[in-house]
């Protein structure tokens, strides 16, 4: 336990700087009685809790905001009204040209469009009429083609390109660096 | 004599207009209820008569739902795949080009329309940019080269039907324009808690009370 200074060995020490060496070196805190725990710790803690949950209930009323998107805002060089360029003046016969060519493509178009349609719609009624029939022939095959396919997802399909991949192409080196803002609310 | 007269005419008068005022107020207690006890609240002379409430008609149209202001964005719910049926479905489409992207998610949107599948919603995600660092043939420091911004539109389909999957996909892939790359994928929710700001406080503050 705590050995005081004066008892052990006897010699009377002048304070407790001056101890000799074979004691135990015991100092004022340790010869003192085990601190009593005070009764406001507890309560501090909760109190501490209590704030901490008030600050989120705080935050959470606050809706989450979504990011803006970049696409949406004209920046602000285009809005410059010095800059603004009148309508170029056509003559006659080359605004004809243009509302006759766009009649032209129009036409080009709905052809596509309905040549389109028709194919789906044609495909759809192939589809149907094979159900019919694979039903006919047996039930459980006809449940199994209803189904959806799982392994369909994730689907990554890149789009065509105006050229080829070269073949022996040596790309400069280099590296890409995210730039993207971060917003934070 | 004439005074008593008209007293006896008043009187009529009265009773004649009391007993319509009566009628009418049971009619009106009958019809509207509630309309019914704000007639005896304030004493007007023109509630007797009988043409009383004529130009009502805001009861008779359908009744709205009070707005709220603030209409906090609430998630739609994720839908799984049924027996003939898929789940929520993301079809996202990236590119560089804005114009090529905006205009073949539209082209979807369409089609959709057309064909009958439901569009629960369409978005757009922000805009990536990257920077490319390119490294000089002679020489160590790197130096930016360009800003390119990838651009990203996203159709929410909610019920596509399996049989129509195969060609519905066809379609797509058949009018992909060039430098598109188009994505399907199922729709999570770390997906739509993605297009949120973040909120590094809050998350402080979750991380300090567990």
């Amino acid at each position: 336990m705590f050995l005081s200074l004066m008892g052990v060995d006897g010699h009377v020490s002048q304070g407790p700087w001056f101890a000799s060496v074979l004691t135990l070196k015991t100092s004022a805190p340790l010869r003192a009685e085990p601190k009593k725990k005070k009764k406001v710790d507890p309560r501090r803690e909760q109190m501490v809790r209590e704030r901490l949950k008030k600050k989120l209930k705080k935050l959470e009323r606050v809706p989450p905001e979504l990011i803006p998107i970049e696409d949406f805002t004209t920046p602000a060089k285009y809005m410059d009204e010095t800059r603004v360029r009148g309508a170029p003046q056509l003559p006659f016969e080359e605004s004809e040209r243009r509302a006759l060519l766009l009649k032209e493509w129009s036409r080009y178009k709905q052809t596509q469009h309905r040549a389109e349609m028709e194919a789906v719609g044609l495909a759809v009624e192939a589809q149907r009429e094979a159900l019919e029939e694979l039903r006919l022939e047996s039930e459980e095959l006809y449940q199994a083609a209803l189904r959806p396919d799982p392994l369909l997802f994730p689907f990554n399909h890149q789009g065509p390109s105006y050229t080829p991949p070269k073949a022996q192409y040596e790309a400069p080196e280099g590296k890409y660096n995210n730039i993207t803002k971060v917003y934070t609310q | 004599m004439q005074w008593r007269k008209l007293r006896a005419s008043f009187a009529l008068h009265s009773r004649v207009l009391d007993q319509a005022g009566l009628l009418f107020r049971a009619s009106v207690s009958v019809q509207h209820p509630i309309q019914g006890s704000l007639a005896f609240s304030n004493e007007r002379q023109y509630r007797t008569m009988p043409t009383h409430g004529i130009g009502k008609y805001k009861h008779l149209l359908p009744k709205e739902a009070p707005k709220k202001k603030k209409e906090r964005q609430q998630m739609k719910q994720i839908k799984t795949a049924t027996d003939a049926e898929y789940g929520t479905l993301n079809v996202k489409v990236s590119g560089y080009d804005m114009i090529l992207v905006e205009h073949y998610s539209q082209y979807i949107h369409n089609l959709c329309n057309r064909l009958g599948v439901k569009v629960a919603e369409s978005y757009a995600l922000p805009t990536k940019s990257t920077e490319v660092m390119v490294m000089p043939e002679q020489g160590t420091k790197m130096y930016v080269d360009a800003i390119l911004k990838t651009h990203e539109r996203i159709v929410q389909l909610s019920q596509l039907n399996a049989t129509l999957c195969p060609t519905f996909m066809e379609v797509l892939l058949k009018n992909q324009p060039e430098g598109i790359q188009l994505s399907v994928k199922l729709h999570t929710e770390a997906d739509y808690q993605a297009r949120f700001k973040a909120r590094p406080e809050l998350e402080g503050l979750m991380a300090q009370m567990t």
